[in-house]
């Protein structure tokens, strides 16, 4: 007589928890749980209609557990508006919420190009220093030549040695003209000048 | 990763990026300081519950967890060090300076900062210091 496998005994079927209704979930956005917050957020994903209600929490959401969920279901919708109404946070005085957004808009890599040109112009600096921060973990093909740039045209040495920092990792020999010029641009930055020639020997070797 | 001497004061660097770090410890560790990295706030907290730091200096703009939080989480009951803070930042705007000392930071220092002035500003805080490694 052949062996006759065991039938495994039979598990009962998982079933997961039915999501709450959209309605529900956009209420508890205001509620004053953090975990029925954080749900709340988390639970909106891939609803295009609570985009509205969730960039405007954005604004006024103080738990940072809360404002990450809210902005990883926010950063998956990538979209224009979605982007354009992060980016405004860049400039924030609050150091939690513009690193949170900085964070979430560099998983954005459809929505983000267009928003380029104008934070690269930004007349705040802080505001370019975060977009090389941006850049640096922008999943986008363009991303080295955006940095490039901002290495060749910023008038702002922070905003160049930012951009050099996310620049490195992905550098190579040829782009060490344009991070000489960037040290005769700022001769009194000792930081950058360090930056540059502590990159130049590892650089030279990719040639 | 560590630069350290036989006799220097310890100090913490907290930037996530690496070329800052490398930029302080260089400076730092040449002038005799015992240097440890972190990336962000929250492996600075980590570090600080296993070491008694005579000196933090830390970022603002970071992921996981920004400066003011991460120096903020130094001066709570869980950490509990009363080590100086010197928080370095791009950040120049009104009010960035307020903040920093509202989270415990004793002094405010905006990026670019010289070298001489970032190792003359560590030894002063770390005055008296010198035998703790």
């Amino acid at each position: 007589m052949g062996l006759v496998r065991k039938q495994a005994p039979q598990q009962p079927e998982e079933v997961a928890p039915e999501r709450p209704p959209a309605e529900t979930l956009l209420r508890r956005l205001d509620d004053p749980d953090t975990d029925l917050r954080r749900e709340a957020a988390l639970g909106l994903e891939g609803i295009a209609e609570a985009v509205p209600a969730l960039l405007a929490r954005v604004h006024v959401e103080d738990d940072p557990r809360v404002l990450e969920s809210i902005l990883i279901t926010l950063a998956a919708h990538d979209t224009d508006e979605v982007a354009g109404s992060l980016a405004v946070h860049l400039a924030s005085d609050e150091a939690a919420l513009r690193t949170a957004v900085a964070a979430a808009l560099a998983t954005m890599p459809r929505s983000v190009p267009d928003l380029l040109p104008a934070l690269l112009a930004a007349p705040d600096h802080d505001v370019r220093v975060m977009t090389a921060m941006i850049l640096a973990d922008l999943p986008h093909p363009d991303a080295h030549v955006w940095l490039l740039r901002m290495v060749q045209d910023d008038p702002h040495p922070n905003v160049v040695t930012g951009a050099i920092d996310a620049l490195l990792p992905s550098a190579t020999a040829d782009d060490i003209p344009l991070l000489e010029h960037a040290v005769q641009r700022f001769p009194d930055d000792p930081f950058l000048r360090f930056t540059v020639q502590a990159a130049l020997p590892r650089l030279a070797g990719t040639a | 990763m560590t630069s350290d001497t036989a006799t220097g004061a310890r100090v913490l660097v907290v930037d996530d990026a690496a070329t800052v770090r490398l930029y302080h410890t260089t400076l730092l560790g040449g002038a005799g300081f015992a240097v440890n990295e972190a990336a962000n706030g929250l492996e600075a907290v980590e570090a600080a519950l296993g070491t008694d730091f005579d000196l933090f200096v830390v970022d603002v703009n970071m992921p996981k967890m920004n400066g003011y939080a991460c120096v903020e989480a130094l001066r709570s009951d869980t950490v509990g060090s009363d080590a100086p803070v010197v928080m370095i930042s791009t950040e120049d705007r009104p009010g960035d300076a307020d903040r920093a000392y509202q989270a415990g930071a004793n002094l405010y220092l905006v990026k670019p900062v010289a070298g001489d002035r970032l190792v003359r500003v560590a030894t002063m805080l770390t005055a008296g210091k010198d035998d703790v490694a």
